[in-house]
Formats: structure tokens, sequence, C-alpha cells
């Protein structure tokens, strides 16, 4: 139903949360707010208003759509900011009296904060020479704090980080590579697992739903308003291609290759859902960046939304993983043979 | 033998293995005379304006191909005004008229300053350190306030116009840009103009470069290209971005805030100051134009609508994006075709006569490859368009005199360019306007471009047919790729057309000859 609604050309995320909301799977739902930042993403909020996947039962439903600006200077902080207070705080307030103090505000900081420190800490494992929590694992902790109530995660994250401190990896690495993933939306682990399954360690997830950006803490002070210091950290941390402005696109670049660099990675994969235009052009813009000015190998894959189980995705990866092997071996020869000179 | 060659009807003119036309159409000795006379006449004026320039037109010529689909030019007016008599044959010619002068004197300014064809000119050099080169869909009005400073819209010059002169423009650069790694389901006129950034096809006429984050994801995709490359040509650049949700009175303090700094980048990198007295005059000349355009609009809400089709549409978006309203030649021929359109009514109106058999409204993006699309439904079927959605654009007027809500003016006027005024702002702007436009127009049909390759307008695509079945209006799914004819055929456009009007309103054409014929080799 949802292709018809948005044609079989328009990205398939927006299409499976469409599906979702005509099937009735929203009902639970007291508002939807949206982001104007993508056409995909814009439509789809929009179908489900005029399409009305609410539950007619829940008066006080409502949807907003916000602007977001395609900069980060201090006028789209403003910007964003009254948009938020006005369409989703003003609205959160008038009609179900939640509480949007900044006291409140800080308070929701505060577990946000409780949550990424957990991260931060399992995310040390990752740099290790031998990682001991794989790429597969760690994309489901991150995948389920974004969708989970916060309260009901921290105990479990507790645990897992009690037991990362006392797992020994394998003598022998389960791995031949390893690898930062960078692109655009990836809810499904599967994907990650298809990477590892191929010889591939994902030490670093810099994607959409990924921990980089959106697993850091937000540091506040106290001489500015509260949510104007929220705002700024999204608006300044968002790492999605629609930010054009010239500094933010170098500076993505930069990071990608910083990642590599901080996890002792041996290669990048810049991966694009099918449909997604940003992510189009990035990525095709950075595999010719990284690999040609970085000198990072690149894997540069555009796929479908649903694609862990891809048997044309092992060949891509295998031989990513068998061109990098080469390089290394190469780069060996080389160097023995300089010093035998 | 071609399936038309012999037979009556304006089909006559194609032949699948022709570029050009197979020979021109006599249209009775004052039409034909007419006709003839605007061909020499745009010829004369290429010759005028570009041959003072022999050498630098050949190396042009030579080093941009994009270049050479302008040598068709004439063959674009001919498309358009091909089938048409009297008066509306005259509307068409002065409005494309004014359209081709402006490119004609655009393209001289570009190769005189041009850094690739005049790399040691002390001339040059000079000519583009007081020039600033712009994105399309940018605001170019802003230039009214800076009289001293050139500016040339090298997108359009390079991927837009030569795109809409001939269908297999922009083939090469799709291409490119594709075997560079792109995914083949974008847009192709932002997909095409980055593979002119990677073929290293654009000019660079200026010192200084003002670009935005563009109405639909592609474009915005594109910037980050065309941004590097201008770069490495060491010229600074501003990106504007305005609000998408602009119709929310609360977002236009920040578009105001990022125009103003979009001021401050012109005049720290032109070394000028912004002129308040020229802007007032540049501002008065874009009502005049928009005042013009209304009118245009006015009349073809009635039963005997006048400037109608390609010639409505082509001119507006050009004045706006190209000119900015701001050349006296367009405002002069919005003038001169104001009075024809008033006069050619009101006959009209006395005689009872020239009343569509269909009224179309053109709605989505089109094809750029076919702009002359809706001219083949009024001769093949007598479907007339009586507006189209990209010359319902920028219909704000501004305030004269008042300085802060002049640039409120100035930000509700691009943030309503072409495109950004119906895919931005919510579907409020395009379902909705839709509907209300075919209501307003008296539409019996409206042409609904379906680009491909876009994600806008197909995210409402369902709704459209919902509420069109509703409301018992006549919606035409044409689809088409916007610059790349392969995709989807002008022969595969109109077969979709001819479907709806053979099964649904069983029609009978007017000219058969038009139903089937071949012309993908054509420009």
């Amino acid at each position: 139903m949802a292709s018809y609604y948005m044609s079989s050309g328009s990205c398939e995320y927006s299409r499976a949360l469409l599906e979702r909301g005509l099937e009735g799977g929203y009902h639970f739902l007291d508002a939807i707010a949206g982001v104007d930042a993508c056409e995909a993403m814009n439509r789809a909020m929009e179908n489900m208003e005029l399409l009305q996947v609410n539950s007619p039962e829940k008066k006080n439903f409502f949807y907003t759509n916000l602007d977001i600006p395609c900069t980060d200077d201090e006028d789209a902080v403003a910007h964003l900011r009254e948009q938020v207070y006005r369409k989703v705080l003003t609205q959160l307030h008038e009609k179900y009296d939640i509480d949007i103090s900044d006291k409140a505000i800080i308070d929701s900081v505060n577990k946000h904060n409780e949550i990424c420190r957990l991260f931060k800490e399992m995310d040390q494992y990752r740099h290790l020479d031998n990682p001991t929590i794989t790429g597969y694992e760690f994309a489901i902790f991150v995948l389920a704090s974004y969708v989970c109530p916060k309260d009901l995660m921290i105990d479990k994250l507790k645990e897992t980080c009690e037991e990362l401190k006392t797992r020994v990896p394998d003598k022998k690495k389960d791995f031949r590579i390893k690898a930062v993933v960078v692109g655009s939306e990836i809810d499904d682990p599967d994907l990650i697992k298809l990477f590892e399954e191929n010889g591939i360690r994902v030490v670093c997830d810099r994607y959409c739903y990924g921990s980089v950006p959106g697993r850091q803490e937000i540091i506040l002070n106290k001489d500015e308003d509260i949510l104007t210091q929220v705002v700024r950290n999204y608006v300044q941390t968002t790492e999605c291609p629609r930010q054009c402005i010239p500094h933010k696109v170098k500076y993505r670049f930069q990071h990608a290759a910083d990642l590599v660099k901080e996890y002792n990675a041996d290669g990048i994969i810049y991966e694009q859902m099918k449909f997604c235009t940003y992510w189009s052009y990035e990525r095709t813009l950075a595999s010719h960046v990284l690999r040609d000015e970085y000198h990072i190998p690149t894997l540069s894959i555009d796929r479908p939304y649903r694609s862990g189980n891809s048997g044309q995705l092992c060949t891509r990866v295998q031989a990513f993983v068998e061109n990098v092997e080469i390089k290394k071996i190469k780069a060996q020869r080389a160097k023995k043979n300089e010093e035998a000179k | 033998m071609e399936p038309n060659e012999n037979k009556k009807g304006l089909g006559r003119f194609y032949r699948g293995d022709k570029r050009a036309f197979t020979h021109r159409e006599r249209k009775g000795f004052k039409d034909t005379f007419y006709d003839y006379f605007r061909w020499l006449k745009l010829y004369g004026l290429m010759v005028v304006k570009l041959m003072v320039h022999p050498i630098l037109i050949v190396k042009a010529l030579l080093r941009y191909r994009w270049m050479a689909s302008y040598l068709t030019a004439a063959n674009m007016v001919d498309r358009h005004t091909l089938g048409l008599r009297g008066k509306e044959l005259r509307y068409t010619h002065e409005q494309f008229y004014s359209l081709m002068y402006y490119s004609v004197v655009k393209i001289r300014d570009i190769i005189v300053r041009d850094l690739h064809l005049r790399p040691k000119s002390k001339h040059a050099a000079k000519l583009r350190a007081n020039t600033l080169m712009f994105d399309e869909m940018t605001p170019s009005i802003i230039m009214a306030g800076f009289p001293k400073v050139k500016w040339i819209d090298i997108s359009m010059f390079t991927i837009g116009e030569p795109g809409e002169v001939d269908q297999n423009a922009n083939i090469f650069y799709i291409d490119a840009i594709e075997h560079f790694g792109m995914a083949s389901d974008v847009c192709p006129l932002p997909e095409a103009e980055v593979g002119c950034a990677v073929t290293d096809d654009y000019p660079i006429v200026g010192r200084a470069y003002v670009t935005s984050s563009m109405p639909c994801d592609g474009s915005i995709g594109q910037t980050t290209f065309l941004g590097r490359y201008i770069e490495k040509n060491g010229i600074e650049i501003f990106q504007i971005i305005p609000p998408q949700r602009f119709n929310e009175e609360q977002v236009q303090d920040f578009a105001v805030k990022n125009l103003k700094k979009c001021i401050a980048f012109i005049e720290k990198e032109m070394n000028t100051k912004w002129d308040w007295d020229a802007f007032w005059k540049g501002a008065e000349m874009y009502n005049t134009s928009t005042k013009m355009m209304i009118n245009k609009w006015d009349v073809n809400c009635t039963p005997y609508p006048q400037v109608c089709g390609a010639a409505l549409a082509l001119q507006r978006e050009y004045e706006y994006q190209e000119v900015a309203c701001l050349d006296p030649f367009f405002i002069k021929t919005d003038i001169k075709v104001d009075k024809m359109m008033q006069k050619g009514y009101l006959q009209d109106k006395k005689n009872d006569t020239n009343k569509p058999k269909y009224r179309a409204i053109v709605w989505a993006c089109p094809a750029h490859y076919y702009t002359n699309f809706t001219y083949w439904t009024q001769h093949c079927w007598g479907v007339k368009c009586v507006v189209d959605m990209e010359c319902m654009l920028s219909h704000h007027f501004f305030h004269i005199g008042d300085k802060e809500q002049a640039m409120i003016d100035m930000a509700k006027s691009y943030e309503r360019m072409m495109m950004r005024s119906h895919t931005n702002g919510g579907y409020v702007n395009s379902l909705d306007e839709c509907w209300k436009m075919a209501e307003k127009f008296k539409a019996d049909i409206v042409i609904m471009f379906d680009h491909v390759s876009c994600k806008n307008v197909a995210g409402l695509h369902g709704l459209y047919e919902e509420q069109a079945r509703k409301r018992g209006i006549h919606l035409v799914w044409v689809s088409h790729d916007l610059m790349d004819p392969r995709t989807v055929s002008r022969k595969a456009m109109r077969t979709s057309f001819n479907q709806y009007m053979q099964n649904i309103f069983h029609a009978e054409p007017l000219d058969p000859s038009l139903l089937d014929y071949e012309e993908a080799l054509t420009w």
C-alpha cells in the first residue's frame, strides 16, 4: 500500500514506516513529530497525516513536521529552537500537560548522558586490536537504545559492560580486516552481520542509527537557555549529508578518515540505502575523496533497505576484504624490500 | 516509407532518420512571412552578438559540449511555433525571443570572461573580477542592490537551457557521473550538473559564487559537488539556506538573517556596497514583471485564454531564474505581449471564438527534453494548456520603500521560486494547490507530469490519484525523466496521453498524423 501512495521509487525505509501506519501499527502513539529533512520522510509523514494512521480514539493526537536548517550557525540554532518549542514542546504541554520546564529537559539530558557513558565504556572494546565486542552486537544495543525507554535499558547495558570486562577474545582473530561503516540508515543489524560473516570486523558505526553521532553526551552549562543548548548539540553534531554547507561537507570526510585512524581500521564501507538521494551524492563523492586524497581503501555500496541476505553484497564484501589484504601484503613486502636495501 | 510521409497534418514534418524538420511549415502568406522574419531575426541576433568574437566562439564550441546545443536554438523555437497561427504565433515568438535574446547576450558574456577559454587574458580577468557567479534556484534578485556588479547563472546556461533546446544535450553528463559511481535513480538535472563538474565543463566567469540549499534533495546533493569544483578554482562560496516550511510566518526571520549574510558576503567579495536606490528600481521592474504574469493568468482563467503552453511557462521561468526580472528587454516584451494579449482577448470575447476544446493545467515538473509537449496536446487533441505549475512562481510583490519589509519580500519571493514554490513547504503547496488551480482555471484535465526520478512528487502519488478520483478530475499521468529521454522517450510520453484520450474520453484526434511518429533523433 505504501508503494501505491509513495510510488516504488521512494526510499524503502519511509515506505516501510508508512506501511506500518496503514496497518494500524501506530495506534499506541499520542503524537507523530516528523522532520522536513528529506523528501521521502517528509512525504511519509504527510501521508500518515492525510491518511489518518493515528488512533481515532486519541482526541489529543497531533502531527507536526519540523523545518530543519541545512546549516549549523547560530541563526540555524535559534530557528530550530523556535520550531521545537512551538511545534513540539508547546503542543505536548498544552495537549498532555507534559512538563517542559528546564528542569525536565535537564533530567532527560541526564538520562541520555547516562546511556551515552555506558556506550562509551562498551566502545573502548572496539578500539582493541582484537575487539571483544562485534559490530553486530554493538549495532543491536545501539538500535535498542534508540527505541527503548531509557529507564528499562540502563541495567541491561550495565550488565553488558560488566561482562565485557572479562570477555576473552579468540586467540586467532575471527576477522580479516577492520572497517568503519559510514552511510545512510541501517536499522537491520543483519547487514552488519553480513559484513562480519565475510571477514570484516565493524569497529565503528558512523551511519544513521549508529552511535556516531548520537551516543555522545550533551554537556550543558548554567549560563544559557537549556533548550538552545540541546538544539545546538543536534544542529552541530549531525552528519546527515543534507547539511550541505561546505565546511560541514569537508568535516564529514575528515571525520570519516579520523575514525579510521582512531579505531585502527583498514578501510571504510560507504553504504547507501537505495533511493536515498543525499547519500547517493555523499557516497559517490566520499568514496573518491577518501580513496584518492586520504588513501583509505573504500568500498562503495548502493543497497536495498533489507539486504542482510544479499549474495551479491557478500561477493562485493569478500572482494573488498581480499583487495585490502593484498594491499597490506604488498605494503609489507615493499617495507621489507626497503629494509633489505 | 515513413508512416507520415504523404500525409497531411503536422506529423509529416517529422522523420525518424532526421534531426531537423523535413521542411518548413507553410502557414499562409502573412504568417509564413512573419515566421520566417522571426527566424531570420533570431539568427541575425546570434550573428551580431556572437560572431564579433569568432575565435572565442570556435574555442567555446571545441571546449564545451553544451555549447553546440545552442546552435539548434532556432529549431527549438520552430518546435514550439509549429502549427500556430495568427496572434498565438506572435505571442509565442515574442515570448521566446526575449528568452533567446537574453541567452545569446549571456553566452557572449560567458565566453569573454571564461578562465578556461581565456586563461591569460587581462581583459577577461578584469571582467571576472567584477562578476558574481550564481547557481540556479538562488534569489538573484539580490543583485538589484548591486548595480555595478555583473552576475551570471552558470548552471542554467550550461545544463538547464541546453537540455531544453536539445533533448540529447545532457546525456553525456548523466553518463559521466553514473560512471563515477552515482546511483541512477537520482534526478537527472542535478545529476547532469554534477556530471558537468566532474568533466570540468563549467565556465569560470567570476570571482565569487552564490549557491543555495536547493529545493530538492538531489539539488542539495549537487551543491556538495559543485561547491568543491568551484572552490578548487580558488573561488569563495556563499550558500543561501532558505527555510523549508515557508508557509509559516515564524520562519521568515531566519530567511531574512540569511539573506543579509549573503549581502554582506557579496559586499566583501566584490568590494562594493548595497545600494537601496538601485534596489528599489529593480524591485519596481520585478513588480511590473509579476503584474504582467498575473495578467496572463487572469486572462487564461476566462473562456478565451491567450498566452498558453511553453510560451507562458518558459518565459516566466527564465525571466525569474536567469534574469531575476531585472532585464529591460524582458520587461519591454512583457508590456508588449500584455497589450497584444488584452487586444486578442477582447477580440475573441467579442467574436466568441478560439475557445479550447479541452482546457488543461500542467502540474508537477515537466520534461525539459519535451517543452513543446503541450503544443502537441493542443494540435493533436485540442487540449490547451492554460497554465503550467512552473510559471506559477514568485507572485509576491515588493513593498517599495520599506527596507525591512523588502527583505521579507525577497525571502518570500525566492521561497516561491521555480519548483520550491510547490514542492517545498508541505503537501498543501503541491496537492491542495493543484485542485485550487484546476478550479480557478476551469480545467477539464490536469496533465500530471510524473517525473520518474522525482521522489518529492512521487511521495504524493497515491494521494493525487485518490483525491482526483474523489473530485472527478481527469488526472492524466505522463511519465518522463526530466533530462534523460532514454528512460521515457517523447514518443512514450505521447503514447500515454493518447491512451487516456482514446480510452477515457473516447476522443478523436484533431490531427491523426500526430498520433504516432518518431523523433528520437531530433533536437
